[in-house]
């Protein structure tokens, strides 16, 4: 976005200076569990590092019947036991709590929200806030429209300063109901104020795979069909649903994780260098790419996805329960817990190469990486014994849990014969920077409050992610292909090898 | 910052009378052990994983002892080769004593990384040849930096070749022996060395929450406009003496030139009091104060208040910062230093408040040996293989470290009541301070700005 006012003279130099200006942020279900683990204490920590201005306060809003001081306790109880930072500064913690504040909102009645709206304006005078608000739904996406109606019939929605609305994923469950939602949102808030958020964008290592690729001259030159074979995408979580069944009954991996999370990764892998690091330059090429994803219709749904859920196993040295037997999950459920796809970007620098994709829970361990695997060597002039053990270039990007970065390539075993080997060059995340990796929701609050959405997704994203998505969950529940089962603790169903082994490779070892 | 190990680390080579090419030798033969550590004939030694060559130089073995602990605070989580060099008179010329420790961690990918710490104990004056000392232990391909612990031979040819090896020279300005004419030497190396060399500065890192509360304030679009309207600035410094008089001109320096204010004249009274007179846009002449305060609980030369006013667009505004303003008084080590000052009062200048302080800093440094002298004939150990249990820290240098402070910014705008914002900066740690300086690059033209506009004004006043 274009800022007519000039750079700050004063900020320049100011390591991980990032200040906005000062706002009040209203958490809309201030009491619930997102608010608890990663809302407060993400806020605490920008004020632990000095990141939030003279002003700034958090309102918080929720159906509970508390007051200004018993929220304080309650943002007390979970800033302890959830920070990042521990043990928590009592000294900061005690400065933060004088900028939090609650009122009572149940979000179906419209005085308790003028009530919120006075609230607003006295802090607002006497916080010098300008009138700049974020207003965070920490609620369930059924109550995204009444919040945002609300706003808007009592006026919140508008005034001096800037006014934005903050909305957790899903972003609907199908493409319609996708629409249906950016349609209310957009109703209320202009596009640039709505924030999405898929936590995943705040991670530094996501962020990372920019830089990568555009801050090096060496890659861009091979990446694409020229010389790449093909790529993989792996989200694999250890865990089960836990306490997430009923929610996630719902959903499954497509909806969960494959339709915000997997594309969002093969987005920033596929995507055209945009002309600037900015919100709109990088979400257009992110768009672009969702948009050239070719659609997996009918037929094609049965022979380029794998549709799993995890059966009892043992998991990191533990026995664990199958899905149907989770926590608020129904007995019969087909819902999958695992999926992989074949896809291809239908541009001209993809053309032809396969892009596969898995995501699943209760894997053997929780891993996020991207591999771009190189073709072979035109010609190796060192015979084939002696390249017996070598495999085709590689690069991983590693986003979880070790952040990082490896190039795998082949090199003469010492020795008096000429022998190659794989060898990798790895490049560590966290040693090779003398800084601490800030929390992903720490992050993104602050570009929110700054007014910076480059990490959070655009309606025009959402939309086409689920135009892919779509087809496939239709055929799905149709039972094309039919519903796999893995032991939990393996890396999903045989069919998931066998999509690879059909084109003649395999998943690599995460 | 994690606090740093306090274990011994025990040398796994040491050698006494040797040359460089013996400690060269030594290392390569460490490092192929620990590449085979654990890697059967057929799998692959661990690949070399350092960040960083950090280079420590000191003068006395307590600066050698809080090198070496800062410095292994920082490879925990950074694995680095570090040198520390100290000057020994019993060595030898030409020749050094040397040990080599390791210390090895497991990274988070599960792979084992060896952090080399190498000491050398040198003949002559380390500053003289630590160009050709330490050149052939300097890892390639990766950053050098020269972390100079008390004062820097400014001047001296060796000290000006010894900085070609580096990337970065770190200093830490607050600590200065003569800290005018030393201040005055380091922006003289700033403005003169080879482009590539970085300059971090300790002092400039404590400073860092006085600009970020400065730069916050004028942050927001509607105040952006008070920066033309400023029309008194104030500064409260701690200690009387232009040596106590850098921090403020840091700090001065840095918002002048950010501002792009130019230095008409300056003037500096007796007791510390002074004056600058900046001409600033609208070619309006404004006056920056220094006030020394008398302070018990901050170091000498800390910053401990900040004023600055104006008005803009028929708006006045008032941004106060205030370190410490509820503070108790502290009692202990700076009460020591306090009192031991007062042992030796300063002359009528600031020469002779110089010379005051360095007795007193003297007699400090006494009272340490006598102290550690006194714990060993008590404990039976070695020098260095025990601590006192909860000992008294008497301040050695100029500068303490600090101890958690608050920054409390009060901000008036318009009629409107005032907004108070409390702030907390960390307990001062050396090594976290240190790892923040490294995390930068140590190439800050910022700093290098604000130096050169600082010791313009330090000169002037």
């Amino acid at each position: 976005m274009t800022d007519p006012v000039p750079p700050n003279p004063l900020a320049e130099g100011l390591h991980d200076y990032r200040v906005a200006d000062p706002s009040l942020m209203v958490i809309f279900g201030a009491t619930g569990d997102l608010s608890a683990r990663k809302l407060l204490p993400a806020v605490y920590n920008l004020a632990k590092q000095r990141l939030l201005p003279a002003g700034f306060a958090v309102v918080g809003a929720a159906i509970d019947d508390l007051n200004d001081d018993s929220f304080r306790k309650h943002a007390t109880e979970v800033i302890t036991k959830f920070s990042r930072t521990q043990p928590v500064d009592g000294r900061v913690l005690q400065s933060f709590l004088e900028s939090v504040f609650y009122v009572r909102v149940d979000f179906g009645k419209v005085d308790d929200f003028k009530a919120l709206h006075r609230k607003l304006d006295d802090l607002d005078h006497a916080r010098h806030v300008s009138g700049n608000r974020v207003f965070y739904c920490a609620t369930p996406p059924p109550t995204y429209e009444t919040i945002a109606e609300q706003l808007k019939a009592t006026g919140m929605n508008a005034g001096p300063g800037f006014q934005r609305i903050v909305v957790e994923k899903p972003f609907g469950s199908d493409l319609k109901s996708a629409r249906e939602l950016n349609r209310i949102l957009q109703r209320v808030f202009h596009e640039d104020s709505v924030f999405r958020i898929d936590h995943y964008l705040g991670k530094e290592t996501v962020q990372n795979i920019l830089a990568f690729r555009f801050a090096n001259l060496i890659f861009e030159p091979v990446w694409n069909s020229n010389l790449i074979d093909s790529v993989q995408i792996t989200a694999a979580e250890e865990i089960g649903v836990e306490m997430r069944g009923a929610y996630y009954d719902k959903a499954g991996t497509l909806r969960d994780i494959v339709q915000n999370h997997a594309l969002q990764l093969l987005a920033l892998v596929a995507m055209e260098p945009p002309v600037a690091f900015d919100a709109n330059a990088v979400r257009d090429e992110k768009v672009k790419v969702l948009r050239a994803l070719r659609p997996i219709l009918d037929d094609e749904v049965a022979k380029a996805t794998v549709r799993g859920q995890y059966t009892h196993g043992w998991v990191l040295g533990e026995q664990v329960t199958g899905y149907r037997q989770e926590h608020a999950v129904a007995p019969g459920s087909l819902t999958e817990t695992f999926a992989a796809l074949r896809v291809f970007v239908d541009n001209w620098r993809w053309a032809g190469v396969p892009f596969y994709i898995r995501a699943g829970k209760r894997l053997p361990k929780r891993v996020t990486e991207i591999r771009i695997l190189f073709k072979r060597t035109p010609h190796l002039m060192f015979g084939r014994k002696a390249a017996e053990d070598l495999d085709p270039n590689a690069i991983t990007l590693r986003i979880q849990p070790e952040e990082g970065i490896s190039l795998r390539f082949g090199a003469k075993v010492p020795s008096a014969g000429m022998r190659l080997r794989d060898v990798t060059m790895d490049f560590e995340y966290m040693t090779s920077f003398l800084i601490e990796t800030p929390e992903a929701y720490e992050r993104l609050l602050l570009d929110c409050m700054i007014g910076d959405p480059t990490l959070f997704t655009r309606a025009d994203e959402v939309e086409a992610a689920w135009a892919l998505i779509d087809p496939i969950e239709a055929a799905w529940r149709d039972d094309r292909p039919p519903l796999a089962t893995y032991a939990a603790g393996t890396w999903g169903p045989a069919a998931a090898d066998k999509l690879l082994h059909a084109d003649g490779r395999e998943w690599h070892r995460a | 910052m994690s606090t740093p190990q306090d274990t011994k680390l025990e040398p796994v080579w040491h050698a006494e009378g040797v040359h460089v090419g013996d400690v060269l030798s030594a290392l390569g033969d460490i490092r192929r052990k620990f590449a085979r550590v654990g890697a059967g004939d057929e799998e692959q030694p661990h690949s070399r994983n350092r960040v960083m060559t950090l280079v420590a130089v000191a003068t006395t073995e307590a600066d050698e002892k809080r090198a070496l602990r800062a410095c292994r605070a920082i490879t925990v989580h950074h694995p680095s080769l570090v040198i520390v060099v100290r000057e020994q008179p019993d060595v030898v010329k030409g020749r050094m004593d040397a040990s080599i420790a390791t210390d090895t961690h497991q990274s988070s990918a599960g792979l084992e990384v060896q952090c080399e710490i190498v000491t050398l104990h040198v003949g002559s004056a380390a500053g003289e040849h630590l160009a050709p000392l330490v050149d052939p232990l300097l890892l390639s391909g990766v950053p050098t930096y020269l972390w100079w612990l008390g004062t820097p031979p400014f001047g001296n040819r060796g000290f000006t070749e010894a900085l070609k090896i580096g990337d970065a020279l770190v200093v830490d300005s607050a600590h200065f022996d003569q800290p005018y004419h030393s201040f005055l030497g380091l922006a003289d190396v700033a403005a003169s060395s080879h482009e590539h060399l970085g300059i971090a500065d300790f002092q400039w890192q404590r400073l860092s929450p006085w600009r970020e509360m400065i730069a916050q304030f004028f942050e927001p679009k509607d105040r952006r406009l008070f920066m033309q309207g400023i029309s008194e600035v104030g500064v409260d410094y701690v200690g009387d003496g232009r040596g106590n008089r850098i921090g403020a001109a840091l700090l001065i320096g840095w918002f002048s030139s950010a501002l792009g204010w130019k230095l008409e004249r300056a003037v500096g009274g007796s007791g510390g009091v002074g004056a600058a007179h900046f001409m600033v846009a609208g070619n309006r002449l404004l006056e920056v104060a220094f006030r020394p305060v008398p302070k018990a609980d901050l170091s000498q030369g800390a910053i401990s208040a900040v004023r600055i006013g104006g008005a803009s667009g028929g708006r006045t505004f008032q941004l106060s910062i205030l370190r410490d303003p509820e503070r108790p008084h502290m009692l202990g080590a700076e009460g020591a230093a306090m009192e031991l000052r007062e042992l030796h009062p300063s002359g009528e200048d600031h020469a002779g408040a110089e010379v005051a302080e360095r007795k007193a800093a003297q007699h400090r440094e006494t009272l340490l040996k006598i102290r550690d002298m006194l714990h060993h004939t008590n404990t039976g150990d070695l020098p260095g293989d025990s601590t006192l249990k909860n000992p008294t820290v008497l301040a050695r240098d100029r500068r303490h470290p600090d101890n958690a402070q608050i920054l409390l910014t009060m901000i008036d705008i318009g009629g409107a009541e005032t907004l108070r914002h409390v702030q907390h900066v960390d307990a001062e740690d050396e090594a976290a301070l240190l790892l923040e300086l490294l995390s930068t690059g140590a190439h800050d033209a910022v700093y290098d700005r604000s130096l050169a506009a600082a010791a313009e004004l330090m000169r002037a006043l």
